[in-house]
């Protein structure tokens, strides 16, 4: 598969010649109206159920879809470079879903990874990538990246993300920037090699906040793999695109790139709204996301802002339904990310996970991209072990009921939700790991070894 | 109406967003100098309710921004006269505000930009991708007293900090409060780099922006978080 060029153009077009709005009449008078008019029209208000949040209803999530279908038509994306809107009529928005692929490779040789469309409830196994491009420093950054490749459950790398190269800082939008992406490209290979997992995919390229580190690493001599890796593009939240992203989906037609992975993320409280309003929202950017930048893996997950993650009820509950909407509904290859707050050795990170993965399992989600430890706040606050937890559980968690993951959100949610905003921040890498040995140390292993019995007891099957 | 009544319907108004309506309020309230300041009053509590109601989700940014922008027309108008009854500027401080060179996230800036408007600041938007010395620029040109960088990603944290170097580099470190915010910018990352003010999130930015408008400290010489002065 290639991205088709043609439809690139006319994306590009319509980014220079849709209707033009001010940043806040977009905001206000187009998403907003339009996600709250959506959820009017289908009867969706107050229908988030905090006390269950994972939907069971079938109906209910199907609903959404058609919410979320209308919204995207309605809405658009903006493109804060030239001030105008890509928008899609209902037959090119339904032409794109219909133009993306069910199923695709990635990676070489015994490290090929199958990614593919997922129901909710559905027992094939979904792909499990890590970590998130959380920033780490360099004398740290190849032992982790071997220490995840390592780990078995992983299907694929993703960060983390650099936050010096040779020693400066990367500024994003600048040279340092495009080196960056280079750079984490060869650091990348090297830890995949020494892990003895040589062909592994990877989305790239975490390390690129604007487009340069894209063009660094991307298709270049040395760098990420047109035909093997995915190529990142996350645009802005809510309905917001740039050139930066545009960038990316150029460079993937003249690098000869496979497979986009289009992202990005809905902010629960922000101009969607409340629970409903954030759903119909994340459904509606996923179909942009496809029409607009052809993503083969695709998702939009939903981002509480009263404490940053989406672990609590109603993020939980709006990101099940909006995931079980595209799911049912199309044929796409859904992306999802589990926004933690806490960071490692805590336990209150092991059950964020715990529930996060076995609602995306559930509903359908096909490829998970975690973990975000601490929140994604602090360099060097990630490890490997809730990475090797995240994966046991999504894996575990294929084939379960939405029932079941509902009953674990139950159970575990009370756990951790008032400690949501104080977000405690665990320890670092060099705290709570043994870095030669590459082995966590007995404290972080303790909690691990606990929370892991407690999941088999609700009824994970972890081997 | 009488000023019991007016001063009801004007909580209303704010609270429903109407900015037409604000604005005809808002002339009925300037003939009743005497009276204006506690109809100013209302609304300025009124907007600290729906502020404070954000701030634990029980109203989200449309409404915000709305109720935001009816108080901005209400005291557009009223204001002048407030100043002329009260021989006092009404306005707080002026701000200019922006997300930092190489990120283009809107929506925390716009959040903070909202409840400072709404809170009688001053703000001149920058938008996101600001460079350092487009800010700086900007707050020259302006008279601002207050700069505001928010910072989404870990690589752009560095341009809140290279910010506060070219202040120190053209001498002018004196003129300026930064105040510092975003995802992944701690307060000891704000501490490290000379911040004056750090807040995580937007209802605490107001506040860290009284206090160093009123603290009487020149800038450089602490940070200011919320809670305090600390060093």
């Amino acid at each position: 598969m290639s991205i088709d060029r043609e439809r690139v153009l006319d994306v590009l077009d319509r980014a220079h010649s849709g209707p033009a709005y001010r940043d806040r009449d977009f905001n206000v008078k187009v998403v907003a109206e339009a996600l709250a008019a959506s959820v009017k029209k289908y009867g969706l208000a107050r229908t988030c159920d905090p006390e269950n949040p994972v939907n069971r209803d079938d109906d209910l999530a199907d609903r959404y879809y058609r919410a979320g279908f209308d919204a995207a038509v309605a809405i658009g994306l903006y493109c804060k470079n030239t001030s105008r809107v890509i928008r899609f009529n209902e037959q090119e928005v339904q032409s794109a879903i219909d133009a993306a692929p069910r199923e695709f490779w990635l990676g070489e040789g015994n490290q090929r990874v199958l990614y593919q469309h997922r129901r909710p409830e559905d027992p094939k196994l979904p792909v499990w990538t890590v970590p998130l491009s959380i920033a780490v420093t360099e004398d740290v950054a190849l032992p982790l990246i071997e220490g995840l490749a390592r780990i078995a459950e992983v299907d694929a790398l993703e960060g983390p993300s650099l936050e010096t190269i040779w020693g400066r800082p990367v500024r994003s939008g600048s040279p340092y920037e495009h080196l960056a992406g280079y750079y984490q490209a060869q650091l990348m290979q090297e830890g995949i090699r020494r892990a003895g997992r040589v062909g592994m995919p990877v989305d790239a390229v975490g390390s690129s906040t604007t487009h340069y580190g894209v063009l660094g690493g991307f298709g270049v001599e040395g760098g990420y793999r047109p035909k093997h890796d995915l190529i990142l593009i996350l645009s802005i939240a809510d309905f917001w695109t740039s050139y930066e992203s545009l960038f990316k989906l150029t460079h993937a037609v003249v690098t000869g790139g496979s497979y986009i992975s289009a992202s990005s993320w809905c902010m629960l409280g922000g101009w969607a709204g409340g629970p409903e309003g954030t759903a119909v929202a994340c459904i509606a950017y996923t179909l942009l996301l496809v029409a607009t930048f052809q993503g083969s893996r695709t998702g939009v997950p939903p981002f509480d802002i009263q404490y940053m993650g989406n672990c609590g009820r109603r993020a939980q509950w709006a990101m099940g339904v909006a995931n079980q909407a595209v799911s049912r509904n199309t044929n796409l290859v859904v992306h999802s990310i589990n926004n933690q707050v806490a960071g490692p050795c805590t336990k209150m990170l092991l059950y964020e996970t715990l529930v996060g993965m076995t609602n995306m399992a559930a509903s359908g989600v096909s490829n998970v991209v975690g973990t975000r430890s601490a929140g994604g706040r602090l360099t060097n606050y990630l490890t490997p072990l809730e990475h090797k937890f995240g994966g046991e559980v999504y894996k575990a968690a294929a084939g379960m009921t939405r029932e079941h993951a509902n009953e674990i959100a139950r159970r575990f949610v009370p756990k951790y939700e008032a400690q949501l905003p104080e977000k405690p921040n665990g320890k670092s890498f060099q705290e709570c790991y043994d870095v030669e040995r590459m082995v966590p140390s007995p404290e972080w292993q303790r909690m691990y070894d606990e929370v892991r019995a407690e999941a088999i007891e609700a009824g994970v099957k972890l081997k | 109406m009488n000023s019991q009544e007016l001063q009801e319907e004007l909580r209303a108004t704010i609270i429903d967003g109407d900015e037409a309506r604000a604005a005809e309020l808002a002339y009925e309230s300037v003939g009743d100098p005497a009276g204006l300041p506690a109809v100013v009053q209302v609304a300025v509590d009124t907007i600290k309710l729906i502020g404070d109601r954000f701030g634990t989700g029980e109203c989200f940014l449309p409404e915000m921004v709305l109720s935001a922008e009816a108080m901005l027309a209400f005291m557009h108008i009223a204001s002048p006269h407030l100043e002329k009854a009260t021989g006092k500027a009404s306005k707080a401080g002026k701000v200019v505000l922006g997300t930092v060179q190489g990120d283009i996230h809107t929506i925390g800036k716009d959040i903070v930009l909202t409840m400072l408007s709404a809170s009688g600041f001053d703000v001149v938007d920058m938008g996101v991708d600001a460079s350092p010395i487009d800010v700086i620029k900007t707050a020259e040109q302006t008279r601002a007293q207050i700069i505001g960088l928010s910072a989404l990603m870990t690589t752009s944290m560095p341009y809140q900090e290279e910010t506060i170097a070219l202040l120190r580099e053209l001498g002018i470190r004196d003129k300026f409060w930064v105040m510092v915010g975003g995802g992944p910018v701690t307060v000891e990352y704000a501490r490290r780099i000379g911040a004056d003010g750090w807040a995580p999130d937007a209802g605490t930015a107001v506040r860290v922006c009284e206090q160093l408008l009123a603290g009487g400290a020149k800038p450089g010489s602490g940070l200011v978080t919320g809670e305090g002065r600390t060093q």
